[in-house]
């Protein structure tokens, strides 16, 4: 009996220990650590994401939503004309899309995937989003072909929106165009957006073409200026076919 | 199965060789304004017809290789503009490729193959370049005509992505049909 007693006497505090921790061990795991959950919490606090990350993140969301809402719309637009609604620049426009390219390695030439059922003619002038692509040459029942406005045949009486400076644009078989200018000292410079002239028989004025990109002033002959393209045609998969914007046969020769 | 080719007869085998003579050109043709990526070198594609013409010719006559060349030739001119024309430089390249000593390189090899479409390529662009200036001296102003510094420019340009693209992809189209041709030619002996 007295061992027992010196025994209490030693390890009670030990014993309640032991058992105190066992039972708050158990109420832990079955609460589901909710408080050590609460209490980590509480210490993490200061480095959760602040006010101006969850602000960031908002913004984020509204470029991503608004980026969204931009592509809807265009794809919108591209299917509208697809359809055959065309509603959207004029009323006498299709769509069609690019199943083909040049079948040499001179010409600079498109074949679309619509043609003379979709009432597409000789002249009709194509355009992307972006502005001028090239005339129909040649139309099939489904296919009609496309003489690109970066051929070197190619030459369209331009205008300079800003200065109304005409010129003669021709095609350099790339990105790039060339126009030559008919005023001796043109007012012209880099940046400048050029549109189709009202003297251009081929093609209906005012369409965008590209912008000023390098001038060459100092030419001897003629002033010279670089264009880079607004429409990249080489990645273009859909087009606009203007089918009223019917334009004479032959082509406009410089100095015309 | 269909019975092997020495049990033909001999009207069915000629029937059957122009078939598929004809279906490779009629692909060859579609194949051009293919462009799949890999196919494209800036924008150029290989020049199939071109292809056609040198695994036609390998083993024939010169007059052969120029009436295929000619008539290839015509075919591209439809697919492009009526002048200047493809038909002189297939033309050419048919009656070079017949004419070529051919023992000099491997025997019946793809890399010799691969060597004469890469010089005939150059040659083919090279009869267009000229066609392109002639066109531009005698007739300025017309639908062919382009400035001479803009030709010479672009030959440089197309010259040698052509000749490398379709000496890549030149075994596509000559071995199948140098199968073809070899396979006739044992058993109409």
């Amino acid at each position: 009996m007295y061992f027992l007693y010196r025994w209490w006497d030693r390890y009670w505090a030990l014993m309640a220990v032991a058992l105190l921790s066992l039972s708050v061990a158990w109420l832990i795991r079955q609460t589901g650590s909710a408080s050590l959950l609460e209490i980590y919490r509480l210490i993490s606090l200061p480095f959760q994401p602040n006010l101006t990350q969850q602000q960031e993140l908002i913004d984020a969301r509204t470029w991503e939503l608004q980026q969204q809402v931009m592509e809807l719309k265009t794809q919108n637009q591209q299917l509208r004309g697809l359809v055959g609604q065309t509603a959207i620049a004029q009323s006498q426009a299709i769509g069609a899309p690019v199943i083909g390219h040049s079948a040499d390695h001179w010409w600079q030439q498109i074949t679309l995937g619509r043609g003379s059922r979709s009432g597409v003619k000789i002249g009709a002038v194509v355009v992307a989003p972006g502005g001028l692509v090239g005339r129909v040459t040649q139309v099939t029942d489904h296919t009609s072909r496309v003489l690109l406005i970066t051929d070197p045949t190619s030459r369209i009486g331009v205008t300079i929106s800003r200065s109304r400076a005409m010129g003669i644009l021709r095609g350099e078989t790339g990105k790039q165009a060339t126009i030559e200018f008919f005023e001796k000292d043109p007012n012209v410079r880099s940046g400048d957006v050029i549109v189709t002239s009202t003297l251009s028989s081929l093609f209906p004025a005012g369409l965008a073409v590209g912008r000023i990109q390098a001038l060459n002033l100092t030419q001897t002959s003629t002033p010279q200026a670089i264009v880079d393209l607004a429409v990249p045609i080489g990645n273009v998969e859909w087009v606009t076919i203007y089918l009223d914007a019917k334009t004479s046969k032959s082509m406009v020769s410089a100095g015309t | 199965m269909l019975k092997p080719l020495s049990q033909w007869s001999p009207l069915a085998l000629e029937a059957l060789n122009w078939a598929i003579t004809v279906s490779s050109v009629v692909l060859c043709t579609l194949a051009l304004p293919l462009r799949l990526p890999g196919m494209e070198l800036t924008e150029i594609g290989p020049n199939w017809l071109l292809v056609w013409v040198v695994a036609w010719s390998v083993k024939r006559s010169a007059l052969q290789g120029a009436v295929a060349g000619v008539a290839l030739g015509l075919i591209q001119d439809g697919m492009t503009e009526l002048y200047p024309t493809h038909t002189i430089g297939l033309a050419l390249v048919g009656i070079i490729t017949a004419r070529l000593q051919k023992q000099r390189f491997v025997e019946e090899d793809f890399i010799s193959v691969a060597l004469i479409v890469f010089g005939m390529a150059i040659i083919a662009e090279t009869v267009m370049a000229i066609q392109f200036s002639l066109g531009s001296l005698v007739a300025p102003g017309t639908m062919a005509s382009r400035p001479l510094s803009n030709i010479w420019l672009h030959h440089q340009q197309t010259a040698l992505s052509s000749a490398i693209l379709s000496s890549l992809w030149a075994p596509v189209v000559y071995y199948p049909l140098k199968r073809w041709w070899e396979q006739l030619e044992q058993t109409q002996v």
